[in-house]
């Protein structure tokens, strides 16, 4: 594992943002709002706060063991075989989120642009292309999605600025709903939306400081975080709670409405689309590379090149799974929180007890002495 | 080896870059489109059903599978391909530029596609600018449209929408002589009118958006046709929920934007110089407004300031002279009371037709959350209070140009 140590900081915060911002955008405000109403961006930023939370447990169980990941330190702390079907539930969760976030681009892609494209086809190229980068290694990795990252960015915060002219203020007020149970069920729901920062536990292996992890983590949270809330607030702003109840992807509707002035273009849609699809590229990307290279690691093989193209057939089975949009929608909202558990809840159980241990082993040592 | 010679490897590169020359297996020529640019809505009478020959289309049996909804005709404007010229080209109007088509259907789906069925290529809404409702077809409920309207990807949230005094299918054949294209036209006419202050922004996307929620409801420009050959803004079309309640009169659109804060002002109105049977026309240049939602026993109330900036630009004798500020400052005492006076009426209005286009009830969802979660809720709880709203009205007018001329 110490082959190669390479990866800075900055690439580290570049990995998080553009693996946290993918085709979750699309039905973000959707999710907030059917949880708290006017308070949506009171539920993303609670949602935010727990995968923070579930984000920093995870770097510092990174840091404590810095040459290993989920895998190889869960089988450490835990034991041998209660570790190995705990990763083997990460990994089959991966599977999952692949496979999910896989179809809900070919959704998007079929109702949405390409109509007449099967969507199998849309699916199975987005797999491929995933596919054929996941066989380089964890710097080329790197490199990938710190090259998109302002190609992801940027045009986001462009349609939000543009989209302000359109906005409303009164419709964020009030700021507070009443309804916890709602929201709270929305805050998991969103939370899940940054599911894809799991793959920090792959990445600080691989740190030239994994004592730095912190602050990566931290600047992909927050910058990741606050362009969410940005396009929370910006789409109720403009659209209402009510509008927003109506449409599946609201963020698409809002590049739609929002023209750049002077007419140069009418809508935005088409430089969204083109940025989503990278979006979804390196998010894709990233769970897929964590399925494989977690395989890889809990089977001990040498490379994981081969399995790439050996379990993609299974992502696609079950990206194909679901029967319609609204079948989908279901699946992923429940997946998503149920999948809270494991990225948030499992490492937060390692931690508590990687402390207590070492806590009890530094014991001895001072009796001993 | 034999891939170690290169002019094998060009062969083979040569082979491989074949699949890229295919182009886009589903690549539609424009010329092979039918592009709708405007559509009319209208009512369709009996007679035009038959002679239609509607049905057969997206229903085959009258009694169990034809939707009850009134059938509505729907006038569509396609664009001929290379017809419509691009860039300025002399010569005659192309009268030919566009092709317009006549449907009836149950909705507009249902019209569409029973218009897929007399046009040979493939119907295209994605430049599609405006939609035109017949009146009488905006007082049945608009709610039947924007299902269709939001479920289609092609369709624009920027298109605009607006409401009709004569029948949809007249504005679809007018050949206005200013552009070439008559759905441009009609498209700009909205357009730019509230680009020059004379109707606040509106357009479908924001049609859909106020009428989703639930302490307003929306507004629509009102066209007329004049002389059988250009279109007029005749008033605001408002609604009450999906269904048109009434229109208002053009100068009365200018009060509208003050109370709902719209800032560029456009509209002039004669205001009377005190004491004297003048009067001198007064433009609003811009407007500043503040409205206070307050709860005043257990009740909400509203409280409208509006801080007018206008300018004089015309007196209508010579023998008035407008040449010291205190006079200036008549007009302006004045005109604040002629203007609360209208915007009181326009509020009255509104309220008997129980049509919130002022969009208060959102206001008080706002700030009294609680008060309107107990006592409020729905639309139509809302509508009844709004019918009894109080309110006052507070306009500072301030003229502050008068022009090049002294006197």
């Amino acid at each position: 594992m110490d082959e190669l140590r390479e990866i800075t900081v900055v690439q580290a915060s570049a990995i998080l943002i553009s693996t946290i911002i993918g085709v979750g955008v699309l039905p973000l405000p959707l999710f907030a709002v059917r949880g708290g109403e006017t308070s949506a961006p009171v539920v993303t930023l609670g949602a935010i706060v727990l995968a923070a939370i579930g984000l920093f447990i995870l770097t510092i169980l990174g840091i404590r063991h810095p040459q290993k990941t989920i895998i190889t330190y869960g089988e450490d702390i835990v034991g041998k075989w209660i570790g190995k079907l705990c990763s083997m539930i990460v990994i089959i969760f991966f599977v999952i989120l692949s496979a999910l976030a896989a179809r809900e681009f070919g959704e998007v892609v079929v109702s949405a642009v390409l109509r007449e494209t099967p969507l199998e086809i849309t699916v199975i190229v987005m797999l491929v292309i995933a596919g054929l980068s996941v066989r380089y290694n964890v710097n080329t990795f790197a490199y990938i999605h710190n090259f998109y990252v302002p190609a992801i960015l940027a045009p986001i915060l462009i349609i939000v600025v543009f989209s302000l002219k359109n906005a409303n203020p009164i419709y964020l007020r009030p700021i507070f709903e009443s309804n916890f149970k709602l929201m709270f069920t929305g805050m998991l729901t969103i939370a899940a939306l940054f599911q894809g920062s799991f793959i920090v536990t792959m990445v600080i292996p691989f740190m030239k400081e994994p004592r730095k992890a912190i602050k990566a983590s931290f600047w992909g949270i927050f910058i990741s975080g606050g362009f969410y809330l940005l396009i929370v607030i910006a789409t109720v702003a403009v659209f209402g709670t009510e509008e927003i109840k109506q449409i599946f992807w609201p963020t698409l509707e809002l590049a739609r409405t929002t023209a750049l002035p002077g007419n140069i273009l009418q809508r935005l849609d088409v430089i969204f689309l083109a940025v989503w699809v990278t979006a979804v590229f390196t998010t894709l990307f990233s769970s897929y590379y964590f399925t494989i290279y977690s395989i890889k690691q809990m089977a001990k093989l040498k490379d994981h090149r081969m399995l790439s193209f050996f379990i993609l057939p299974f992502v696609f089975f079950l990206a194909m799974l679901p029967q319609n949009i609204l079948q989908l929608y279901d699946v992923i909202q429940i997946a998503g929180r149920a999948g809270l558990l494991i990225t948030i809840g499992y490492p937060a159980i390692l931690l508590v007890i990687d402390l207590f241990r070492s806590r009890r082993g530094k014991k001895n040592v001072v009796q001993e002495s | 080896m034999w891939y170690k010679n290169p002019n094998l490897r060009l062969v083979s590169i040569f082979f491989l870059l074949f699949p890229f020359l295919s182009g886009c297996w589903d690549a539609q020529e424009i010329e092979q489109r039918a592009t709708v640019l405007a559509i009319g809505i209208d009512q369709a009478s009996k007679k035009e059903e038959n002679n239609q020959s509607e049905g057969g289309i997206t229903h085959i049996n009258k009694n169990s599978s034809e939707p009850k909804e009134d059938l509505i005709k729907v006038t569509a404007q396609i664009a001929v391909p290379g017809r419509i010229p691009l860039g300025p080209t002399q010569g005659q109007s192309s009268h030919n530029s566009v092709l317009i088509v006549q449907v009836v259907g149950h909705t507009i789906q249902d019209a569409m596609l029973n218009l897929q069925q007399q046009v040979a290529y493939e119907i295209f809404l994605g430049h599609l600018r405006i939609i035109v409702l017949n009146e009488k077809v905006a007082k049945k409920g608009t709610q039947r449209f924007n299902d269709f309207l939001r479920r289609n990807p092609e369709i624009r949230r920027t298109a605009s929408l607006a409401v009709s005094k004569e029948p949809a299918a007249e504005y679809m054949k007018l050949i206005p002589e200013l552009q070439r294209i008559p759905s441009l036209y009609l498209a700009d006419m909205v357009d730019n009118l509230s680009a020059l202050g004379r109707f606040p922004p509106s357009f479908i996307g924001l049609f859909w958006t106020i009428l989703s929620s639930k302490g307003q409801d929306p507004y629509l420009p009102y066209l007329t046709i004049k002389d059988k050959k250009s279109i007029q803004l005749s008033g605001l079309a408002y609604f009450k929920g999906d269904r048109m309640a009434g229109k208002t009169l053009p100068l009365e659109i200018g009060f509208f934007m003050a109370v709902r804060g719209i800032g560029g002002g456009g509209y002039s109105a004669f205001i009377k110089v005190p004491g004297k049977e003048e009067f001198v026309l007064v433009k609003a240049i811009s407007r500043k407004t503040k409205v206070n939602v307050n709860l005043i026993g257990g009740k909400p109330h509203v409280d409208i300031k509006v801080r007018y900036e206008s300018e004089i630009e015309e007196k209508t004798s010579p023998t008035q002279y407008i040449n010291n500020s205190s006079i200036v400052r008549k007009i302006e005492s004045e005109a604040s009371k002629e203007v609360t006076k209208s915007i009181k009426k326009l509020i009255a209005k509104t309220q008997r037709a129980e049509s919130d286009i002022f969009g208060f009830g959102e206001r008080v969802r706002a700030e009294y959350p609680n008060y309107w979660s107990e006592k409020i809720k729905t639309k139509e709880r809302w509508k009844e209070v709004y019918k009894d709203l109080t309110y006052d009205v507070h306009v500072d007018s301030r003229i502050h140009r008068v022009g090049m001329k002294a006197k």
